[in-house]
């Protein structure tokens, strides 16, 4: 093993070490005995059939919302945008079937998936936009289009989609049949998840062995060089920026569509943010981003049980995703500064 | 009829100053430490740790001020997380504060939970409601609690601190070279973690203005991203601590603006009219970043961390 790999290798189990520890003060702080705790979040992540399909559901908008953040990485775009992007998507999908809810399946499906898709990659393209025409940050811009897209589901569900069925509960109408993703093997899993491996599959290959994935790199190196070869930085900024926002819009509606039946305010617990720490844990990269994403997605379905039987506040798994991120980038700073050294 | 003019502006004036004090405090905190070349996105989660720790306390102990101390204690202590990160580890600096983002978020509704329905009682205001009726200064004087002016003069001593005293020329230093500094026998490091640990105190602080003296009540999620519209307002103000004033006053009075219009009996959706803060904060980003080679202002040693240009 090189020195450069021992030197990751380390660091990972660091990183691990470091959020175990944490993770043990935060639940003795809580009050609660943190080896049994462990296993069993553990135990409600992947214990049984039930609880992997959980977590897989979890595990699904995640991963997408991830790839929407690795993909504008490699161009050396930061942006935390998987939220606003997810809620747009969902917006735009729903405004399908709402406006035609007799659809046949074989129209209405399709459709309503292409605008989600379609509505993240606006949403998300418009950042990528101001950034290549107007040098506006795209971390600065995603981060407040989140805000605005999350008030524009509320605008809807609580004005002119809400359904009047629905005594005063701010939703749209229930998805028709026509307008609900398939699910898989009899679970909540549905053909979300799928695509997003097929995706991030895709993606590897796309930067990993095309003349696109060399643009990236040599754009993310330096612009001058790049524009000097034939490369642009404003096209591919809009590419990267719109074709993650469309798997993000996509996660979207198929959440929207599959798992809540009818578009509502609180569509999503903050996956777009997870999905972030799911990218960075990752390295950036696509393939591995898919056994992350399903570990936190885990995490977050583990939280969801804890609450609902040992009464720990689902928040709880916030926390830990916190000091997971904070221990993982810690121990990536540190492997890079020792890898810096020995060049 | 003039008095009723008078009195109507001193009131868009009082509504305009109470709303953005606490994002004048926040603004001003991130400005500092992006002067010394540290971008710390985590002032959302430290705002929430103020908001909700200053709550907290002010309900216990039945003092504001206490509260308000508190709520700045508690968002320093979150900034240590983005020093230790940051500077300890040499995280990146984005990836760092989206991780003290989502602590704050997780801990403040963890730990806010018991706190939520509790009962503050604001600072008193600047002036009784005998005042009421003086001309401009009446509606100010008993609207604003002495909160706001501390804001004003705040920012006003930070402006006169950084660019007419040794240290603040000190980190301005820092902020265009760590070479530079290095030569002249100041510790970046040093300073860098002073002042992402001011700028953890000021955001603090303004959480609890806002949980305590604004609101006065403690909700999941209250800052509503304030955190981060004041990162684009920093980049509006040119990193510079005078121009915050004007910018989030400004900004205040957009806001001010279209409450009153919705009391006129306007029909406007709330969410719609939610949305208005974050969509003018970016307007004014873009306005200011198609300028940018004009205007200027960004401290040298953040361009390599903030926005890559090459």
């Amino acid at each position: 093993m090189s020195r450069i790999s021992r030197i990751r290798f380390l660091a990972a189990c660091g990183a691990c070490v470091a959020f175990l520890i944490a993770a043990t003060i935060f639940l003795l702080a809580i009050g609660r005995p943190p080896l049994t705790t462990l296993a069993q979040m553990a135990f409600y992540a992947f214990g049984d059939t039930y609880s992997l399909s959980e977590s897989l559901v979890k595990a699904t908008p995640i991963l997408l919302c991830a790839l929407a953040v690795i993909l504008p990485a490699r161009l050396g775009l930061i942006t935390v945008g998987g939220e606003g992007q997810l809620y747009f998507g969902a917006l735009a999908g729903t405004a399908v079937v709402v406006g035609f809810p007799d659809g046949p399946i074989f129209l209405l499906l399709p459709m309503m998936l292409a605008a989600g898709a379609l509505g993240g990659a606006l949403w998300s393209g418009a950042a990528g936009l101001l950034r290549a025409r107007c040098n506006v940050n795209e971390t600065i811009s995603t981060l407040l289009m989140n805000y605005v897209a999350v008030l524009l589901v509320n605008y809807a569900v609580y004005g002119a989609w809400k359904d009047p069925g629905s005594l005063g509960w701010p939703a749209s109408i229930a998805f028709p049949p026509a307008a609900t993703v398939p699910s898989l093997w009899g679970t909540r899993v549905h053909i979300g998840l799928i695509v997003g491996v097929i995706a991030a599959l895709i993606l590897h290959v796309g930067v990993t062995y095309t003349r696109w994935g060399i643009a990236l790199k040599v754009l993310s190196g330096n612009r001058k060089v790049g524009a000097m070869v034939g490369f642009s930085f404003m096209q591919q900024t809009l590419l990267v920026m719109a074709i993650g926002g469309a798997l993000a819009g996509f996660a979207g509606i198929c959440e929207t569509s599959a798992i809540q039946g009818r578009l509502q305010a609180g569509l999503s617990v903050g996956y777009g943010l997870t999905g972030f720490l799911v990218a960075w844990l990752s390295g950036q990269n696509f393939l591995r981003a898919v056994p992350i994403a399903i570990l936190i997605g885990g995490l977050i379905a583990a939280g969801d049980a804890l609450q609902l039987y040992a009464k720990i506040p689902s928040a709880s798994a916030t926390i830990l995703q916190g000091l997971l991120f904070v221990a993982a980038l810690g121990a990536s700073g540190l492997a890079g500064r020792r890898s810096a050294r020995y060049g | 009829m003039a008095d009723e003019t008078l009195l109507a502006a001193g009131s868009w004036a009082a509504a305009m100053l109470r709303s953005s004090t606490p994002l004048m405090m926040v603004t001003l905190g991130e400005t500092l430490t992006q002067r010394v070349g540290i971008v710390n996105l985590g002032i959302e989660g430290q705002m929430l740790c103020g908001a909700c720790v200053g709550f907290a306390v002010a309900a216990q102990t039945g003092s504001p001020i206490l509260g308000l101390a508190a709520g700045a204690v508690a968002g320093l202590l979150l900034s240590l997380v983005h020093v230790a990160l940051c500077l300890g580890c040499e995280a990146n600096q984005i990836g760092s504060g989206i991780a003290v983002w989502t602590l704050g978020l997780g801990l403040t509704s963890y730990f806010g939970r018991s706190v939520v329905g509790g009962k503050v009682s604001g600072l008193e205001p600047l002036a009784g409601p005998g005042f009421a009726d003086v001309p401009f200064a009446g509606p100010i004087l008993t609207q604003l609690t002495p909160i706001a002016p501390l804001a004003i003069v705040s920012v006003l001593i930070a402006g006169f601190w950084l660019y007419r005293t040794r240290t603040g020329l000190n980190w301005r230093i820092i902020g265009e070279s760590f070479e530079t500094g290095r030569a002249l026998g100041i510790r970046p490091m040093l300073v860098q973690a002073q002042g992402t640990l001011v700028g953890g105190l000021l955001s603090g602080f303004a959480g609890a203005i806002l949980s305590v003296d604004y609101t006065q009540t403690w909700a999941n999620e209250m800052t509503k991203g304030r955190g981060f519209v004041a990162v684009g307002l920093v980049i509006v103000a040119r990193w510079n601590p005078f121009l915050v004033l004007p910018v989030v006053l400004l900004f205040g009075l957009s806001e001010a603006a279209t409450l009153r219009l919705q009391a006129t009996g306007l029909t406007l959706s709330p969410y719609l009219i939610g949305c208005l803060p974050y969509v003018v904060c970016l307007l004014c980003v873009v306005i200011v970043s198609i300028r940018e080679g004009r205007v200027g202002g960004m401290p040298a040693e953040l361009s390599s961390v903030f926005s890559r240009r090459s």
